[in-house]
C-alpha cells in the first residue's frame, strides 16, 4: 500500500558552512568541526504527517514557507537531520520536465533518457513511446536534435515525456504549461489523467482556485512547520484570511 | 535512510540508466564535431608519435619496442587522471539530476565510471594497431591482460567514488589532485622505461614503492611482452584495490548524505 510517513523531521541548510567550504579553511579548523558562525536554514521543523493510499493532498503557503522542501525530503531527495521519512510506493517528482534533456540528442533520445530517469522501465518505454510521440505532435522532427526545437516544441515533448509516467506517489511542485492555446487546453487533461493514475498526489501550489477540484486535504506552511492541516476548503479560508491581514 | 551502502547496491541495480547516461556523455562529446569518436584516437596519435620518436631517440630506445610501450602507458595513465579530475566532478555535473529526480546519487558515479572507462576502451582500438604493426608478441599469457584491465578498473571506480565525494565537499581536491598526478607521472615508467630507473639501486624504490607502476604493470607486461607482471605487481595491485575499497568505504559513510547540501 503506497503511503508516506513523516516523523518529526527538521530539514536545515548550513549556507556559508557547506556551500563555500574550502580544503584550507577545514584543516585550520580541524575536519569535521564546524566553522565558527554557519548560517543555518530551518526549512523544516518537526514535521509529522501520514499520508495514506488514495489521498490527494495540497500544499499552500508563502514563498520559503518550505513546501518545496517538504515535497523533497518526501522524495528523498534531502535526507532530513532528524526524524523519520517512511515511505512505500513508487515515487515520481515532478518539480520540473527537462532535467536529463540533452541539446544535442533527438527527440526519440530524449524521451527514452527522460522516462528512464523518471523510473520507467525500457520494456514499459517501448509500449508508451508512440503515445508520447503522438502527443508531443512533433513528427518527423523527433528525428531532429532537440537545439534545433522552438521553445514551445520543447516544452511539448518535456511535458509529453514527463505526463507518461505511472506512478504510485505522484509529487508535483507548481505546474505550468506553456505553448499556444489549444496545446494549454490538452495538456491540462493529461495532466488530470496523469494525476487520476496515482494513488497519492502531493501537489504544491500558489493557485487556490484550482486545488479545491484536485485535494480532499490541504496542508498551510509557514516558516517550515504545518500550521493548518485539514479539508481544502477550510485552510484555503485560514489562508485567505491571513493573507488579508498586514504582515 | 538505512545503511549508507544500500543506496550503492540500489544504484548498481539501476544500470539500464547509468549506462545510458554514460554512452550518451561519450557521445555528445563528439556529435557536432566532423570526425567524432576519431578524436580520442587522433589526440592519442599525436601524443605517441610526437613524444616516441624524441623520447626513443633521447633515451636510446628502439622505436619497435618504446612506441607500444608508450601507447599503453598513455592510454591507461590518461584513464586513471580521467577517473580523479573528470570523476571528481560526478556528483557536480550531476547537481540538476540529483536536486530534481529521486534517484539515489551513486547512479551518478557509474556513469562517469562508464563514460570514462568507454572512452578508454576506444583508446585500446589504438593500441591494438600498433600491436599489429609492431608484431608484439602473442602468447596465452597475453590473456592475463584482462584480469589486469579489470583490476585496474575496479580501481579506477573506487577513486571515482573517492574523488567525487571529496570534491563536492572540498572543491580544491580535484585541482590538488591534478596537480598530484603531474608529479606522478615525470616519477613513474610511463614515458621512459622502467629499466632505466632499475639501472640505478638508488631509484629503484621509487619505481617499487609507486602504486600507479604497479596498476600499470599488470596491463602493460602481459600486452607488450606476453608474459605475466611480476607478483610484486599483482600483489600491490591487490593492496591499492583493499586500500581505496577502504577509502571509499570511509567517505561514502561519512559523506553520503551532505552531498545534496554541497552541491
Amino acid at each position: 500500500m503506497p503511503q508516506i510517513l513523516l516523523e518529526h523531521v527538521d530539514l536545515e541548510f548550513h549556507v556559508g558552512a557547506e556551500r563555500h567550504d574550502t580544503l584550507k579553511s577545514a584543516l585550520r579548523h580541524g575536519i569535521g568541526r564546524r566553522r565558527v558562525e554557519p548560517r543555518t536554514v530551518k526549512a523544516l521543523q518537526s514535521i509529522s504527517l501520514s499520508i495514506r493510499s488514495g489521498e490527494r493532498v495540497g500544499l499552500i503557503g508563502h514563498n520559503g514557507a518550505g513546501k518545496s522542501s517538504l515535497l523533497k525530503v518526501m522524495a528523498g531527495i534531502y535526507p532530513p537531520q532528524r526524524g523519520v521519512v517512511r515511505t512505500a510506493g513508487h515515487i515520481c517528482p515532478l518539480f520540473e520536465f527537462v532535467t536529463g534533456f540533452e541539446m544535442e540528442a533527438t527527440g526519440w533520445e530524449n524521451i527514452r533518457t527522460r522516462a528512464l530517469l523518471l523510473g520507467m522501465s525500457p520494456a514499459e518505454i517501448d509500449e508508451k513511446i508512440d503515445d508520447i510521440a503522438a502527443f508531443s505532435n512533433l513528427g518527423e522532427f523527433l528525428d531532429i536534435p532537440v537545439r534545433h526545437y522552438s521553445t514551445g516544441m520543447f516544452v511539448r515533448l518535456a511535458f509529453a515525456t514527463s505526463t507518461a509516467v505511472d506512478p504510485q506517489i505522484l509529487l508535483l511542485d507548481e505546474v505550468m504549461a506553456a505553448g499556444d492555446a489549444a496545446f494549454i487546453e490538452s495538456a491540462r487533461r493529461r495532466m488530470n489523467e496523469l494525476m487520476e493514475r496515482a494513488n497519492i498526489v502531493v501537489f504544491a501550489s500558489h493557485s487556490l482556485d484550482v486545488l479545491p477540484t484536485f485535494c480532499d486535504r490541504t496542508l498551510l506552511l509557514d516558516h517550515g512547520r504545518i500550521v493548518a492541516d485539514g479539508p481544502t476548503s477550510d485552510v484555503i479560508e485560514q489562508y485567505s484570511a491571513h493573507l488579508g491581514q498586514p504582515a | 535512510m538505512g545503511h549508507p551502502m544500500r543506496d550503492v547496491v540500489r544504484s548498481a541495480g539501476l544500470w539500464h540508466i547509468w549506462v545510458r547516461l554514460g554512452l550518451q556523455d561519450v557521445r555528445l562529446k563528439f556529435r557536432r564535431s566532423a570526425i567524432g569518436a576519431a578524436w580520442i584516437f587522433v589526440n592519442l596519435a599525436v601524443m605517441v608519435l610526437s613524444i616516441g620518436f624524441i623520447y626513443a631517440n633521447l633515451l636510446g630506445q628502439q622505436p619497435r619496442e618504446f612506441i607500444p610501450y608508450l601507447t599503453i602507458g598513455m592510454i591507461l595513465w590518461t584513464y586513471l587522471t580521467n577517473s580523479i579530475v573528470d570523476g571528481g566532478n560526478a556528483f557536480i555535473h550531476a547537481e540538476g539530476y540529483i536536486k530534481q529526480i529521486s534517484l539515489p546519487i551513486y547512479v551518478y558515479i557509474f556513469r562517469a565510471f562508464v563514460s570514462i572507462s568507454v572512452t578508454m576502451l576506444i583508446t585500446m582500438g589504438a593500441f591494438a594497431i600498433v600491436a599489429v604493426v609492431y608484431r608484439l608478441p602473442i602468447t596465452p599469457s597475453t590473456l592475463l591482460a584482462v584480469p589486469g584491465l579489470v583490476m585496474v578498473m575496479v580501481s579506477t571506480l573506487l577513486l571515482i567514488t573517492i574523488f567525487a565525494h571529496l570534491n563536492t565537499r572540498f572543491r580544491d581536491v580535484a585541482h590538488m589532485a591534478s596537480v598530484g598526478m603531474q608529479v606522478l607521472f615525470y616519477v613513474t615508467p610511463v614515458i621512459f622505461p622502467a629499466a632505466l630507473l632499475r639501472h640505478r639501486r638508488d631509484l629503484t624504490l621509487v619505481v617499487e614503492l609507486n602504486p600507479m607502476y604497479h596498476l600499470l604493470e599488470v596491463v602493460r607486461q602481459p600486452l607488450l611482452n606476453g608474459v605475466a607482471a611480476s607478483w610484486h605487481s599483482y600483489a600491490a595491485v591487490a593492496a591499492i584495490i583493499l586500500v581505496l575499497a577502504a577509502g571509499a568505504a570511509v567517505v561514502i559513510a561519512a559523506f553520503q548524505r551532505r552531498i545534496v547540501f554541497a552541491l
